[in-house]
């Protein structure tokens, strides 16, 4: 068998070579690639069954609970058990009569594609407790079904805050891809708008989980350990239940009560539109915000069972879009409650004195100016040369007009270095031309036109920064924008003795047994440049505009000797749309407490539509009588 | 040459004297540990099922002894008593093979893709006539080429050996058993490369075997799932649940014991049951778990000695009918070994090959301790 022996040499060749390609796989699966096959295998083994969190609840500074939790009993099908189970059709059937749902929905509802498909889908919320009973006692007719309880949010105060509080949904496909949403799963509700989208992290809480071993058909074999859901925290807000109440009340009626009225700014006797407002109060002390409404309005509860289309439709599609919080997510013209703002730059600045006078004629032109432009005042005549608080009491245009022409002229000098626009830079320190860093999702900034506006702009400036630009700014028109919060901000900074407050909603944060976990309020850092001279000699104006100046009218009645009101009015022209009417004010001006702005679009003359919602406003914060409607009378 | 032939003549008389030990103790050792292996992997579904954790592995034991009575039947006469009644045990086996067709007879799992197999039922065992048809054939095979006139097979010789193969191998195909199909295959080949065919007929007939297997499955003798562990094996990424669910999760099983393995009885891939099969045709994930890569390769060196021992025995012989048998003993453990491990970590397509000693089942195990009976026989009787 010599020649045996060389073939059999083949035949462990072979075999050989068979053991040299098993040890290299085996070297590759088990030396190099193992860590990974390691992951695979936990995974394989390890299910991780979480129960959701309790929401932290919403509650007002004194104590009214503005979103709470409700239960809610949600039956949930197992599509993979259902079809498994053969009887697919007719289990839908009967639950279509038991829940009075038609079948076509329901097969909408499990094929859902927001949810895996081995997870059991809703199809239906807010089942009577009957129907779990039914369902749980014949366990074997519906499989795959099962009824669970759940918590969806509630509101007891009804519409009150609703656009402070905002609401949840179910998380979106972006959301879950995005790191900040890390851990959350496919079918977690998430805060969408207001303070449940700006302080998701507290109010989500931690769900409770359980680790369990299974073995490969899914059953359990071994749990590993179980933690308990830990609710979320609550949220206590600075705004007061009663006053916000009370805010979004007389916002109503004042917006009621101008379409009732003549649009005398316009001039062409037409009735107010008033179609929508804001009004806030704030904490001048702190930047709290005691009251914030913004109308129209909506209800959150539509958000519990899902917006219908017609919800929809009026949220987001309608032309008042009341989705919108007007108070911090829109920006509007000031007009002249702009003047306290501009008449401090101008006494630090040294365009005016506190005892210089100026002139107040009917208009304006900007010297040698030859193209035609005249700048007009309220007044069709000439008034007497005045000082800046009489500017302020009668609110004259044409004095402000010079004060802006002062300060475009020592820009165009470059008189004042580097830095050369002090007027814009001492508006913005208000707070101005920057989002309001409100604790709230959706803060516009506005604007302060300057020459780099003018030049980014050039369709509205084709001759870049012209007089016009600091002289409608003045009497805050033009390009002037501002949200009624940055008002509300900055008439507080004007109270406290020039401290611009972080305006915040939530004043403290607490967990579910009652202990602090973080207080929001508290920065009032910001000191303006104006002497305690300056600045009080501007609030005492201010308090005449309520005794003898253009918002009088309005406060005929009102106590103001016990609690002097400091205020100023605001028509800021809007064309072709009817003026929008202001008034930004503070009390007791003699210790102040609250800032209370009010905005209402095509409301007219500041002191006709929001001056007396203002005093309403007044009346409450300070417990007096509220008298009924007043007429505001016709100033700017 | 002559001095030392005379000593050994001597003892010719007493062929326990030649006993190969270390092929013994070697074929001892895969057994053993085929047994811990057993338990690990059906403890926990026995326990679930409320059997005694110990059932499958008792049955095993008693498998095990009745082989090795088997073994020391083949071991007592004298292996070339085989040469003579190699067309008796042909006659049988190609017998047996049509009866197990018969139903009644012999017995199949309709509708279990994983048996594949036909067996008959004699009390609580089954007997699979497939296994014993890869002794069988290694005997008749010997036979016929230990006969042949010229030291080079001619043409007509290999035409005939073939012949012979490919009516067993037919049979077994068509039960469909692809996974014997291919260890017979192997023998054939195995067999033949040590009778000295011509390289160039080697060749002709592997294209003609492609040939033939292409043909069947254009025609449809292979069953859809067969196909499907076939073309899985291709493209493992397709479908992970259903067809390349086992391969997966075997290549898990092993690629997670590492190094030094996750320790006997803690592999959480045996324990938890993904992996299916788990007892029979992927036992090997079990050793690649627990005891990682440092006992996988002293597993896989157990069967490295034997077939080095059965390489051995064949060289050793001065019988061509003994160097056939070896040959044909060894090309079978090898090609068992190689496809079933090779499947288990996904180098070869997945065709239900059992692990020779290990994989859990009655006929396979009886037919390889006859197998290693033969080796020793062999080995005992290599100077006669």
């Amino acid at each position: 068998m010599e020649k045996a022996s060389s073939r059999l040499k083949v035949l462990a060749l072979f075999v050989a070579l068979m053991f040299a390609a098993l040890g290299t796989r085996l070297w590759f699966l088990q030396v190099l690639a193992s860590e990974q096959f390691r992951v695979e295998a936990d995974n394989n083994q390890t299910r991780v069954a979480e129960t959701d969190a309790l929401r932290g609840r919403i509650k007002t500074a004194d104590g009214k609970v503005l979103v709470d939790n409700a239960p809610s009993l949600e039956v949930r099908v197992d599509k993979q058990v259902l079809e498994a189970s053969g009887e697919a059709d007719r289990v839908l059937l009967d639950l279509s009569n038991l829940l009075q749902i038609p079948v076509k929905n329901l097969r909408a509802s499990m094929n859902d594609p927001k949810y895996f498909d081995y997870q059991p889908k809703p199809v239906a919320e807010f089942v009577k407790e009957n129907v779990d009973k039914y369902i749980s006692e014949r366990k074997d007719q519906f499989p795959g079904v099962e009824v669970v309880p759940t918590s969806v949010r509630d509101y007891p105060q009804g519409r009150e805050a609703a656009h402070i509080v905002g609401n949840v949904g179910l998380i979106q496909k972006e959301q879950l891809a995005d790191p900040h949403y890390r851990g959350y799963g496919q079918s977690d509700l998430v805060g969408r708008t207001g303070l449940e989208l700006q302080y998701e992290k507290y109010l989500r809480g931690t769900k409770g989980q359980q680790k369990v071993i299974v073995n490969a058909a899914g059953d359990t074999v071994k749990t590993l350990g179980a933690a308990p859901p830990k609710p979320g925290n609550d949220l206590i807000l600075t705004v007061d239940s009663k006053i916000q109440h009370a805010v979004e009340g007389e916002l109503y009626r004042g917006l009621q009560n101008a379409r009732t009225q003549v649009d005398e700014a316009g001039g062409k006797g037409l009735l107010l539109k008033a179609p929508a407002g804001a009004a806030v109060v704030m904490d001048v002390k702190t930047g709290g915000i005691v009251a914030m409404a913004s109308y129209p309005s909506f209800d959150p509860r539509w958000f519990v069972k899902g917006i219908t289309p017609d919800q929809a439709r009026y949220l987001y599609k309608s032309a008042q879009a009341p989705s919108v919080d007007r108070a911090i997510g829109l920006t509007y013209k000031p007009g002249s409650i702009f003047k306290p703002l501009v008449a401090l730059a101008a006494l630090k600045e040294g365009y005016a004195s506190t005892s210089g006078y100026y002139a107040c004629p009917a208009e304006w032109i900007a010297p040698g100016d030859t193209s035609g432009a005249v700048f007009t005042n309220w007044s069709s005549t000439d008034l007497a040369p005045m000082n800046v608080a009489e500017s302020l009491r009668t609110s004259c245009d044409t004095v402000y007009y010079q004060f802006g022409y002062d300060f475009w002229n020592g820009w165009r000098r470059d008189s004042f270095g580097t830095n050369n626009e002090p007027f814009q830079r001492d508006l913005r320190q208000w707070g101005f031309a920057t989002p309001a860093p409100v604790d709230l999702p959706g803060s516009q900034a506005g604007v302060i036109p300057d020459a780099k506006f003018a030049a980014d702009h050039p369709d509205i400036y084709p001759d870049g920064w012209i007089p016009g630009g600091d002289v409608l700014l003045s009497i805050g028109s033009g390009d002037t924008l501002v949200t009624p919060l940055q008002m509300a901000s900055a008439y507080s900074a004007l109270a406290n003795g020039g401290h611009v407050c972080r305006p915040h909603v939530v004043d403290k944060i607490v967990d579910d047994h009652g202990s602090v976990v973080k207080t929001v309020g508290g920065h009032c850092d910001t000191q303006l440049p104006y002497t305690p001279a300056q600045l009080n000699y501007v609030d005492a104006a201010l308090q005449t505009v309520t005794t003898s100046g253009t918002a009088s009218s309005a406060f005929a009645g009102f106590p103001l000797s016990t609690y002097p009101v400091a205020g100023k009015t605001g028509t800021a022209e809007r064309p072709p749309f009817q003026s929008t009417s202001w008034f930004s004010s503070f009390a007791p001006a003699n210790d102040p407490r609250y800032a209370v702005v009010v905005m209402v679009e095509q409301g007219g003359y500041g002191s006709q539509t929001a001056a007396p919602i203002a005093r309403h406003i007044y009346e409450h914060l300070f417990g007096l009588s509220v008298s009924g409607n007043v007429y505001g009378g016709a100033a700017d | 040459m002559d001095l030392v032939a005379g000593r050994y003549t001597s003892q010719e008389r007493r062929p326990i004297r030649h006993l190969d030990l270390m092929l013994v103790l070697v074929t001892a050792a895969i057994v053993v540990a085929g047994f811990f292996l057993l338990y690990s992997a059906t403890k926990t579904t026995l326990i679930g099922e409320n059997q005694g954790q110990f059932a499958r592995v008792q049955k095993q034991i008693v498998t095990a002894a009745i082989g090795l009575v088997l073994m020391l039947l083949v071991m007592s006469f004298d292996y070339r008593f085989l040469k003579v009644y190699a067309g008796f045990i042909y006659a049988g086996m190609i017998v047996t093979l049509l009866l197990v067709r018969i139903p009644g007879i012999g017995s199949t799992a309709i509708g279990d893709a994983s048996a594949a197999q036909r067996w008959f039922a004699f009390g609580g065992f089954q007997v699979t006539p497939s296994e014993f048809v890869k002794v069988g054939l290694i005997v008749m095979l010997a036979a016929v080429l230990s006969e042949l006139r010229s030291p080079i097979p001619t043409l007509n010789d290999v035409l005939r050996v073939c012949a012979i193969a490919a009516v067993p191998m037919g049979l077994v195909f068509l039960q469909p058993d692809i996974g014997t199909t291919i260890v017979l295959l192997a023998i054939v080949g195995g067999m033949l490369v040590v009778a000295g065919t011509r390289p160039r007929q080697l060749a002709a007939l592997a294209v003609a075997t492609i040939v033939a297997l292409a043909l069947a499955f254009q025609l449809g003798v292979i069953k859809d799932y067969q196909l499907a562990r076939l073309t899985g094996f291709l493209d493992p990424t397709a479908d992970t649940q259903t067809t390349n669910y086992n391969r997966n999760q075997a290549e898990i099983a092993v690629g997670s014991g590492g190094v030094l393995g996750r320790g006997y009885g803690a592999g959480t891939q045996t324990n938890l049951d993904f992996v299916p099969e788990q007892h029979t045709d992927f036992i090997f994930t079990v050793a690649g778990e627990e005891f990682g890569f440092v006992g996988s390769a002293i597993f896989l060196g157990f069967y490295a000695i034997l077939l080095w021992r059965a390489i051995r025995i064949a060289y050793l012989s001065k019988d061509p009918f003994g160097t056939y048998l070896a040959t044909g003993v060894a090309s079978m453990f090898a090609i068992q070994m190689f496809v079933n491990v090779g499947m288990v970590i996904g180098i070869m397509p997945i065709t239900g090959i059992p692990l020779p000693f290990v994989s859990y089942g009655g006929s396979q195990m009886l037919a390889n301790f006859v197998a290693i009976g033969i080796l020793l026989n062999v080995h005992m009787r290599r100077f006669k």
